[in-house]
Order: structure tokens, then sequence, then C-alpha cells
């Protein structure tokens, strides 16, 4: 090819960068409504803050991912649309000069580091709220025992119960372990998930922002009855859980 | 083995009536012998090894018996289809002769070589694509019934503990079938020419890793009929020492592949490092060779971890040592970790050669060179070398050390990079191209479109606070289908297509493989989409029942199950069709620059009458000639 100017426009005046840029801009927006949308719609209301935060963090990395996927699909289908040859013989070769470019290379490698760098930073924002979280003093403790397939919970004054109680708004750390096999401790509503290992005793933390009845779900298979292996948890106000720990904990520990 | 193909056959010898044991050696007697020596091996450990007394652990009897069984098997079949006669040979100062050795590449047996311990690497080829299929046909009808079982909330017509075995057996044989369905067919078959070799460097070592997954699936079956594989493919203890003697297949099965594996992987490095045609040189030599060699060669580190976790499985089980059983002092976290410094590797084991394999392919539909060669090997090489510092991510929920979150948080989300650095040179190559619009082709764009969704997810899942919502849910299933299936499936697929004029001499039915293609990429999207939102509503993996509120996200998944199983059996029914009566190809259909395409159909015996010489890369399209 010619070195002559006049026929060799700039890069980003050739038709084809012009096109993939418009498709860019019109699926960018798409991507991340539909891909953020989705998600967190099927997330469901929170129950609490950590909750809150995983459906944030969600819907911010989808939107963050979306001009990258969005730039991928738009070179795709500029190509797609604008190249393609049909039939049982190949098309001529493509007179095309780009074996490579350390600049787009360059670009390419730099943009996935600050993104990959971006996700790490934020990940580690969260991470450190809810690894606080473990040392709350003002907590109160509550020991889940796994075993096969049920839940126990034993509460600080010594009740104990198959179906947990929480009063809203008060830090609550879960002291998890399990008598036989491997189970995962998972609060969905919530967001927080440890597994229950046998013979060590694993922690987690959460504060319940909302009055309700939300779900416990074993997530480690565990064997037979793995999947019957969920039961509630009761969020209620603290006047309703002081009342609940004195009357009933006591009766369901001795049956 | 420095011959050319004009030999005077082995012909003469026919005639006699006794034939010398190599030549009597087959599947059959393979078959035959393992049982055999199972069932003695069986009745003798019956009679002679002491009852225990009361209050020993409950299985230790049974579980000796039965992995002495099957290790008799295992000894047996590989005695019977003749891996230990060139060994035994040598032994003896005997070593064979050079009719023997074309014997055993199968030189004028026809058909009767794919029975046989054939060490020509495009037997093995074949036979590996027969059995992919067929590991494939088996594991796809166990998916089925999964989604079967899951159509409905109630589920309810399999047995839970059948349907945990199914569960898990389909893992393990999925992830099995995906590991060699490229670097297996392919591999074996297409490799050795693409570099200008006459075979692979060790051709025993390659039948031997061959039979060896033959021997490997005997104990798999076996154990579906003693209790079945009740824990996962994971198989985590202790939910693994507890579970029926059905664990004593899988952990045998476990074994021999991961011999298999290491064979394998040794023999095709070795062949790749020293049997390059000659003017190969490193930034010659084809990307679809990096991404094999790449992955053999993680699989080398990884698999003796994952045969030592089993091992010592098997002794918590049949010997009573405690290395899991934490109030004997040993912890399941120990497990988690083997497995997983396996595990992590292992999805990039499968997931790299099928994404060179199609980076392989677009400069050839392109019609245009690959674009950014050096970019291409330096994201195989980056994902290589990441993949064996991530394996924690599997354990942030584990409680193991909470502290090391963060830093495999890093190592994680670092992956990243050299996996867009595929994404470029893929893009970049179709970019100005002038695209021939063929099933692998269209693959190449089904791969960006699965393999972005499969990455972002990922992301989220590579987040410790995401991932203690999202950590055990249907979501993680939706995201490694997504990758493994998605860009994995979809690269072998297009590998099949793509290679099947030179493996049999006949075009792939060109309606057939778009039909199975939209089918197979349709189903598959509805049914995973469908998965990630029951995983992100809160629905845990491995049940067998479930909340109402799961129920139109389950049945949609479903739906998308039976079309990607109609897809896949139009691809069955063109793989048989198009072999038996396809239209007849020509030498190079494709108009590819590798070395394969530089070969008469059929193929001669040893590839190449006069080794090639290379002189350039095989990525001189258009005017860009290097």
């Amino acid at each position: 090819m010619s070195l002559d100017t006049e026929k060799t426009p700039q890069w980003w005046k050739k038709k084809d960068v012009k096109q993939t840029f418009v498709i860019w801009v019109i699926l960018t927006p798409i991507i991340g409504y539909v891909g953020s949308t989705v998600q967190i719609r099927s997330m469901g209301a929170p129950a609490s803050e950590t909750m809150a935060s995983v459906i944030n963090l969600m819907g911010l990395f989808t939107w963050v991912a979306a001009p990258v996927a969005a730039l991928v699909g738009a070179m795709c289908l500029t190509t797609l649309l604008t190249k393609s040859h049909y039939g049982d013989n190949p098309p001529h070769e493509a007179e095309n000069e780009i074996r490579n470019s350390p600049r787009a290379n360059a670009i390419w490698v730099s943009i996935s580091a600050l993104l990959c760098l971006f996700a790490l930073v934020v990940g580690l924002i969260v991470l450190q709220k809810d690894a606080g979280a473990l040392t709350d003093k003002a907590a109160m403790n509550i020991n889940v025992t796994g075993q096969q397939w049920v839940w126990n919970y034993d509460y600080e004054n010594g009740a104990r119960s198959s179906v947990l109680y929480l009063p809203v708004n008060k830090p609550v750390v879960f002291h998890v372990t399990s008598k036989d096999v491997k189970h995962s401790f998972w609060v969905v509503q919530m967001g927080i998930k440890i597994d229950a290992n046998p013979g060590y005793v694993t922690e987690t933390a959460v504060t319940p922002n909302k009055i309700g009845v939300f779900d416990i779900r074993c997530a480690e298979l565990c064997g037979l009855l793995h999947a019957y292996m969920q039961n509630k948890v009761h969020v209620v106000s603290q006047a309703d859980y002081d009342a609940w720990v004195k009357t009933n904990a006591t009766t369901e520990a001795a049956a | 083995m420095t011959t050319t193909m004009d030999r005077p056959a082995s012909a003469p010898g026919q005639s006699r009536r006794s034939k010398p044991l190599i030549e009597r050696l087959n599947i059959f007697t393979a078959l035959a012998l393992g049982a055999i020596s199972a069932l003695v091996v069986w009745q003798l450990a019956l009679h002679f090894l002491p009852q225990l007394p009361d209050g020993q652990q409950y299985f230790n009897r049974e579980d000796k018996i039965t992995l002495l069984s099957m290790v008799a098997w295992f000894i047996g079949f590989m005695t019977g289809i003749g891996a230990l006669i060139g060994p035994f040979r040598w032994l003896m100062g005997k070593d064979l002769s050079h009719d023997e050795n074309m014997f055993y590449a199968g030189k004028d047996l026809g058909v009767k070589r794919y029975f046989r311990y054939t060490t020509d690497h495009k037997v093995v080829g074949i036979q590996y694509l027969v059995m992919t299929m067929l590991i494939f046909f088996i594991g796809g009808t166990l998916a089925m019934l999964i989604r079967t079982n899951l159509g409905h909330p109630q589920g309810g017509w399999i047995h839970p503990q059948a349907y945990n075995s199914i569960v898990g057996t389909h893992g393990i044989i999925m992830i099995v079938g995906t590991i060699i369905m490229v670097t297996g067919p392919f591999g074996n078959f297409i490799m050795p020419i693409m570099i200008g070799a006459r075979d692979m460097a060790f051709p025993r070592l390659n039948a031997l890793s061959f039979w060896l997954i033959v021997a490997a699936a005997v104990p798999l079956i076996w154990g579906q009929f003693i209790g079945g594989i009740t824990t996962g493919w994971t198989a985590y203890n202790p939910l693994a020492s507890q579970a029926p003697l059905g664990m004593d297949g899988y952990i045998m099965f476990i074994c021999i592949f991961a011999i298999s594996t290491m064979v394998a992987g040794a023999n095709i490095t070795t062949t790749v490092i020293r049997m390059r045609a000659k003017g190969m040189t490193w930034n010659r030599t084809p990307i679809f060779i990096y991404g094999t060699v790449a992955s053999v060669a993680l699989a080398l580190p990884a698999f003796p971890v994952f045969f030592l976790s089993q091992i010592m499985s098997a002794m918590d089980r049949a010997l009573g040592t405690s290395f899991y059983d934490t109030t004997h002092g040993g912890s399941g976290w120990l497990y988690e970790n083997l497995f997983w410094i396996m595990g992590h590797p292992e999805v990039y084991v499968i997931l790299i050669p099928a994404v060179a394999a199609l980076m392989e392919m677009a400069p050839v539909f392109a019609r245009n060179p690959l674009f950014s060669f050096n970019i291409a090997v330096l994201g195989i090489a980056g994902i290589s070398g990441l993949s064996v510092l991530v394996w924690a991510h599997h354990m942030y929920m584990a409680g193991w050390a909470p502290l090391l979150n963060a830093p495999f948080m890093l190592t994680t989300e670092l992956i990243s990079i050299p996996t867009g650095m595929l994404f470029l040179v893929l893009v970049g190559t179709l970019w100005r191209g002038r695209l021939w619009v063929t099933m692998p082709m269209a693959s190449i764009f089904a791969l960006l479109w699965n393999f972005m969704i499969g990455g972002i997810t990922g992301i989220y899942l590579s987040d410790v606070p995401a991932d203690a919502f999202l950590h055990g849910s249907m979501y993680v299933t939706a995201h490694f289908h997504y990758t493994l299936m998605g860009a994995g499936l979809t690269g072998a697929l297009a590998s099949l297509v793509y290679w099947f004029p030179k493996m049999t001499g006949r075009m792939f039915d060109k309606k057939l493989s778009w039909i199975s293609f939209w089918m197979v990429q349709i189903g598959f999207n509805v049914a995973f989409m469908g998965m990630f939102l029951v995983g992100l509503a809160g629905q845990p993996r491995r049940v067998e029942t479930y909340a109402k509120m799961f129920s139109r996200g389950n049945l949609i998944t479903t739906i998308g199950a039976y079309v990607i199983m109609a897809g896949m059996l139009v691809l069955l029914h063109g793989v048989i069709s198009s072999w038996r009566h396809g239209v007849k190809a020509p030498m190079n259909p494709w108009q590819a620059k590798t070395l394969e395409w530089s070969v008469a159909n059929p193929i001669p015996l040893e590839n190449f009458d006069v080794l090639p010489v290379v002189t350039a890369d095989a990525y001189g399209y258009g005017k860009a000639k290097s």
C-alpha cells in the first residue's frame, strides 16, 4: 500500500471505525442496564447492609464491564455485517497489513490492568468492612451447629432452637461448626455464608435490618438430604426477641 | 522408527497357524483378563482378609476388598491389552523387531487396529475421538436425567441417593471428557502432522495413555452398582469417607486417569519440543501447538496432586489412616487444598486448547493473519502461570484461612489480563478480515459471546464479598458451564468440523453442522441464563428439590437442556453419516497454511515421505507475507 496520506485517512476517520464506535455507544448502556437490572431483580430485596453492598457490587461491576463487552461486540458486529462471505469456497485473502499493533496491545493491556485494579480495590474495601463486623464487641453471639440434615442454634442465655430468631438492627456474630460432614451456613437474603467444618469453628457476622422471615440453606453437598437442609430465620423487634428467648427457647431445648 | 513407507509389509508370517502372542492381544483379551483377575482377587480377598471385630470402622474390610479387586482389574486389563509386552521384551533383551513395531503401528490391519494397543498417532487420535463422544453421550444422558428431575420443584422421581450419584458422575466424567476433548483427538491426530513429525516422541506411551482411560472407565461404572458416587465430583472429605463403596470406584478412576494424563502430558510436551520440522522455530510454531503444550504441561504438576489426594482418601477409607479425619488429627481442609491445587489449573487444561484451536481457525476463516502472535503466546503463558496460584478462591467460604482471601482475590482477578489478551487476538484477527461464514467461523463468535459472559461472571465470583452470597449456588454452576461448555465445548465442536476432512477423508455435512450449531448454542444460552437467575435468587447447587419460587428458572433451564440434547444428537448423526458417506474431501478444503493440510487423504502411515522444511509461519494471508 502506498504511503499517500490522501488515500489513507487517519484511523479514527475510517468507515469501519466509525461504525464500530456508533455500535459501541449504543451497546454499552444496553448491556450495562440489562445486565445489572436483571441480576439485581433476581437477587430480591436485601435484609442487611452486607447484602445491599453485594447487590451494589454486582451492579457496579456490570456497568464497568459493559464498555469492554460492548467493544468486543461492536467490533464483531461491524466485521460480521460488512465482511461476510458465504459459499463453498473461501473468499480472497484479506488485504490487511495489520499483523500486530503495539499501540493497540498496550492500550488493551493497560485498560484491563486498570479494570482489574479497580475490581480489586472495590472488593478489598467491602471485604474490610465485612471483616470488621467480626470483631464488633457489642454484637450478640450465636453458635450454629450443622448436622445431617438440620441446623441448631445456641443463644447466649443457654437457649437452643432449630429455627433462628434474631432481633432487628443488632449486630450478630455466628460461630459455626458441624457434627459430621462439611455443611455451609447460608443466610440468603443477608448475603453471608460460611462453611461448617467438623472440628473447627468458623465465624461470620451480619446486622439484619429488616423485620421478616428469611431463608437459611445449606450450600455444600452434605449427603442424602442436602436439598432439605434448610430452615428459616425470623427477624423480629428487640421486644419480641426478648419475649421469644424467655418463653420458647427453653421448651424447644427440652424437646 | 526412521523408515519410510516403502518397506515391505510383514505379510509372510500370517499364513502360519499359531500367531505370536503380540498378534493375539486386543480389547477382548484385555476385558477377559481384567474380569478374571478381578474375580479371582475378589474371591481371594473375601476368603483370606480377616474379619474385623465389632466397633471397627464399618467399611474398612469391604473397601479393602473392593480396592484390591479394582487394582486387579487394572493390572489384568493392561496386561491383556499388551501394554507390558514392550517393557517385558526389553527386559529379556529381545527388543521389538522392525516388523513387530510396524505391526504395533497398525500397518495393514484395517479396522482391527482401533481395537488394539496401536501406536500410530492417527489411530490413537480416532480412538480418543470416539471415546470423547462416548463420554459426552453418557455424561449428557446423566445431565438430562438431572434436568428432568429438576423440571418440577418436587422432582422426586429419582431417589436422592441415585440423584446425588448422577450429579457426581455427570460432573467427573464431563470433566474428564472435556479434558481429553481437544488434546485427545486433535492433539494426537493433528498435532504431530502440524509440526511436521512422523509420529509422537513415544508412540507406545501414546497407546498407553489411551488404554489407561478405558481401564479407568470400568471402576467408575462398577462404582455405580455398589452405592454410586454420592459426593459430587469434588468428593470432599469427610463426606467421601462416609460415602458408600462406589467411592472406591471414583478413587480408582481418578488414579488411573491421572496416570494417563501424566503419560500423555510428558509425551506431547516432548514431541513438540524435540520433533518440530526443520525451520519451525518457536515463532513459526502454530498457536494451536502452544495451546496443546500449555494444556498438557499444566496437567503435569496438577494431576500428581490429584492422584495423591485420592490415594490418601483410599487409605483413610481402607487402612484406617486419618489424613482428612479431624477427630484423629487430620483435616478436611487438607483435602480441599489438594483437590483445588489440581482443580483450578485443570479448568485451564480444558479451556486453553479449545481457545487455541479457535485461534488457529480464525486466520483461516478470516483470510487474515493472526493478530499479534506474541500477545497470543503471552496470554496462554500468563493464564498457565497464574492458574497455579488461584486455587484457594474455591475456598473463600471454607473458613480455612480468611487472611488469604485478599491475596487470592488478587491473583484470580489478575487472570483477567491474559484472558483479555486472548480476546484481543481473536477480535484483532477478525477485524478487517474477509469472513468465510462456516460453522467454525460462527463458533469463534459463539466463543466470544459465551466466554465473555463466563469471564465477567467469574469476576463477580472472584470478589470475596460477592462470593459470600454466590458461592455454592447455581450461579457458580452456570458460570463454569459457560466457560467449560460455552467456550470449551464450542471450540472442540468447531475443531471437529474443521479437522474432520483430514481425519476421515470426508467433509462434515454443512447443513447438519449448522443445525446442530444453532441448536446447541441457543439451547445452551437459554439453559444457563435460567440457571444464573435461580442462582441469584438463592438456589443452592446439587439439590434434588427446590422452593417453588425457583420453578420458572428451572423450567427454562430444563427446556434449554433438551434443545442442547437435540442439537448434540443432530451432531452425532452428522458425524456418523458424514463419516460413512460424506463428500470426499480435497487435500486442503479450507485453503489453510498449516502443515497438516499439505499431506494427502488418506494420510500415509508415517505422514511424510520427505520431512517438510518450514520457512515462514502459517499466518501469511493477504499482503502480510512474512
